[in-house]
């Protein structure tokens, strides 16, 4: 099994208690979930494309 | 023309050491105790998800207290020692009940036990287990680990959250007529 399968536990996670933790309105929660959960996998994202650049092209 | 009145500031925050506890105990335990069940039951389900999935990836192996340092005299000198060679232990620690089992075998630890208590649940493994498990797990034994670390670091911003509310709090907006 992949090892990047087990990701998106952690990302789910993380942006739903962080979220709730700076909000109790529960509109406010899944909102900042969602944000956090974008940027979260987006710098994961570019930070995989660089190391695969690097391993690829280098 | 009058301008307009400056929002209040919000009443000073109360601190609730209890429902901290609670949290630290079970994460979201103080939530549901101040009847913010629905945030108490995410923390509760998404934290102990986190910290048990993590110890499924190693095996149940990653979460323990080493046994490094027998000659060390005096107990907080030993723990202080083997918690250097062990540091992720630290953050395991703040999810509570659930790494207590880790405590309880460090005092009770005796090498080559056949039959340690407890069924071995979070023993420290020996250093062949450890091998084995590093170079046959395809590093999810590690990653195991830091997902229990990110568990018990999350419950730190649980136990605040139960002990000073959340980081933003709402202020109702004031009543026109002068009722707040």
């Amino acid at each position: 099994m992949n090892i990047y399968l087990h990701l998106p536990i952690l990302i789910v996670v993380v942006s739903l208690v962080y979220s709730a933790t700076r909000h109790d309105n529960w509109n406010k929660i899944v909102h900042e979930a969602v944000h956090w959960g974008i940027r979260m996998s987006t710098f994961l994202l570019v930070i995989g494309a660089i190391l695969f650049c690097l391993s690829t092209f280098l | 023309m009058s301008s307009p009145k400056p929002s209040e500031p919000p009443p000073p925050v109360k601190l609730d050491f209890v429902a901290a506890i609670l949290s630290y105990l079970i994460p979201g335990l103080g939530q549901l105790t101040q009847g913010r069940v629905r945030k108490g039951l995410l923390f509760l389900v998404c934290l102990y998800a986190l910290f048990f999935y993590g110890m499924y990836l190693g095996r149940g192996k990653n979460v323990y207290l080493p046994y490094n340092h027998p000659d060390e005299k005096g107990t907080l000198s030993r723990l202080a020692s083997d918690l250097y060679t062990r540091f992720q232990f630290v953050g395991q620690f703040p999810i509570g009940m659930a790494a207590w089992p880790a405590v309880y075998q460090y005092y009770v630890y005796a090498p080559d036990d056949p039959k340690p208590p407890l069924n071995g649940w979070m023993r420290a493994p020996s250093m062949d287990e450890i091998n084995q498990l590093q170079r046959d797990g395809d590093k999810t034994w590690d990653l195991g680990w830091v997902y229990t670390v990110i568990a018990g670091v999350l419950n730190v911003l649980v136990i605040y959250d139960a002990l000073a509310g959340p980081a933003f709090r709402e202020v109702k907006a004031a009543q026109p007529g002068g009722a707040a």
